[in-house]
């Protein structure tokens, strides 16, 4: 099957005020591809992420979603994108059942679509518990389903498993690369050996900047470094990132 | 439409499952009926005819509305505070299924408001012996339901422009300030002066005059109609305004 371009992103450029969050951003992505965008806190990653998802608009330059563009056609590309936000995004006093069916009515699904993601996520034994009530781990969990429920196209990670522990973060790897089977995932992180062991292809985003972009072993080919660590410092000192 | 009822079912959910709905929009209401009679009981009759039951009841339906302000600035300065509201905003969801899905729970709960005082008030009126209009609790459902609009609008704008922490502080304001000015606790025409000149410039005391004229079945020009036109006017301007806020605030947020 021919795998179309997913992405296509030329001179997105976001600004705040005086500052530049994301500069001349040129990439595309294709379909069913498992992209990494790394980079220090502030590097520009969750600004593009938000541009892409139609969350916040382009100061300049355009992206394209499957060919429909982020700022003209934003009512379709809403309709193919779903979002899991850093914080996990669920509605605290509804069981987990009624979180997915209520995004499962938002995106036109039903009750049945409900329970089957409910069914992939092994989400079984805590269905009738309160968001509130659940673990770091299972509200990042139902985060993720939440954001696939609607049969995304493209799904918008945006360091879906920042603050949990390595139990946690193993089991939401399994399920992530269930996903990427048939999603095209955009995953920004802060964990390299995540972007590792999940990304086909990685980016690695200075000061607004993409500085450099390819597989792993590209990137140590370039950089002369072993493993995505020490490419990732290599680069980002290179840049002369600012970390807080 | 779908879209705005399912919003509204999960606006619905999360405030049932709040304890606090139940104690300020029901318990604490009607509390105030139970104790205001009761204090009615305690003094002279003549010349004081504010905490009367049929009076009482229509301030307290009121009363109640400004707590429906309250939960409403709260149910959405928490959602504009937390992720949730992103993710949505990431969805197909539009400007009109928020603002919709907002608004329709919080007049539900007003209209449950409306029963839960007129049931109380009846069984007051059993016991004390006193009569009280049914057509009258029940039409209050109809004619109470702009001043409905008008708090929901408010607590609307509030929860849009502050945060959970400031929306529930400004609303104790307007809780307390249309309780005074209201004329639910006293006859604020008896007071006359400057007091009266501020609550004929307000439209909570006309609020409350819809309501008390409705359990009375006084449907004149003066004491229902006029009010009501005010009542109405004030609730679709603020509600205009409540709707153009969120919209901006959204698009803001998005920019």
């Amino acid at each position: 099957m021919n795998k179309s371009t997913a992405i296509r992103i030329s001179d997105l450029t976001k600004k705040y005020g005086e500052k530049t969050a994301v500069d001349r951003l040129n990439l595309e992505v294709q379909e069913g591809e498992m992209f990494s965008l790394l980079g220090v806190n502030g590097a520009g990653k969750t600004t593009t992420i938000r541009m892409l998802s139609c969350l916040s608009t382009p100061t300049s330059g355009s992206a394209e979603v499957f060919g429909h563009d982020v700022t003209k056609e934003a009512d379709t590309v809403k309709n193919i994108v779903g979002i899991s936000t850093q914080d996990t995004a669920v509605a605290e006093k509804l069981t987990v059942e009624e979180n997915l069916r209520f995004m499962a009515e938002i995106y036109g699904k039903n009750k049945d679509d409900a329970a089957r993601v409910i069914r992939d996520f092994g989400l079984e034994e805590v269905r009738s518990r309160k968001a509130k009530t659940l673990s770091g781990g299972w509200k990042r969990r139902l985060s993720i389903a939440m954001a696939v429920i609607g049969d995304p196209k493209i799904l918008f990670l945006d360091e879906p498993t920042l603050g949990l522990d390595v139990l946690a973060r193993r089991e939401l790897w399994k399920i992530i690369g269930k996903l990427k089977e048939h999603t095209t995932i955009i995953l920004t992180t802060h964990y390299m050996e995540e972007a590792e062991a999940l990304s086909d292809r990685i980016g690695i985003m200075i000061n607004g900047r993409l500085v450099q972009l390819g597989t792993l072993e590209e990137l140590e080919a370039v950089t002369g470094r072993k493993g995505l660590e020490e490419v990732f410092v290599h680069v980002a000192e290179k840049e002369g990132a600012y970390h807080e | 439409m779908n879209k705005t009822i399912t919003f509204a079912k999960r606006n619905f959910l999360e405030m049932s499952r709040d304890p606090l709905s139940y104690i300020f929009c029901v318990a604490f209401p009607l509390v105030m009926l139970v104790i205001m009679t009761l204090v009615n009981e305690g003094i002279p009759k003549e010349g004081v005819s504010i905490f009367q039951l049929d009076n009482l009841t229509g301030g307290v339906v009121i009363f109640g509305q400004t707590f429906v302000m309250l939960f409403t600035a709260l149910n959405v300065a928490t959602d504009r505070g937390g992720s949730f509201l992103t993710r949505l905003f990431a969805s197909p969801m539009k400007s009109s299924n928020f603002t919709n899905g907002y608004i329709l729970p919080m007049l539900l709960i007003a209209e449950v408001q409306i029963v839960c005082t007129g049931v109380a008030a009846l069984v007051i009126s059993l016991i004390l012996g006193t009569t009280l209009s049914i057509p009258g609790i029940l039409l209050m459902m109809v004619t109470c339901l702009p001043s409905a609009v008008l708090f929901t609008a408010i607590g609307f704008i509030f929860g849009t422009l502050f945060n959970e922490k400031s929306a529930p502080g400004l609303c104790s304001v307007i809780i307390s300030l249309g309780s005074f000015i209201g004329g639910i606790w006293f006859d604020a025409e008896k007071t006359g002066g400057v007091l009266y000149t501020i609550s004929k410039c307000t439209p909570f005391l006309y609020c409350t005059k819809v309501a008390r004229a409705t359990i009375k079945l006084d449907f004149s020009r003066e004491a229902f109609f006029l009010p009501l036109i005010i009542v109405i006017a004030s609730a679709v301007v603020l509600m205009g305004l409540a709707i153009v806020v969120f919209r901006r605030k959204m698009k803001a947020d998005l920019s």
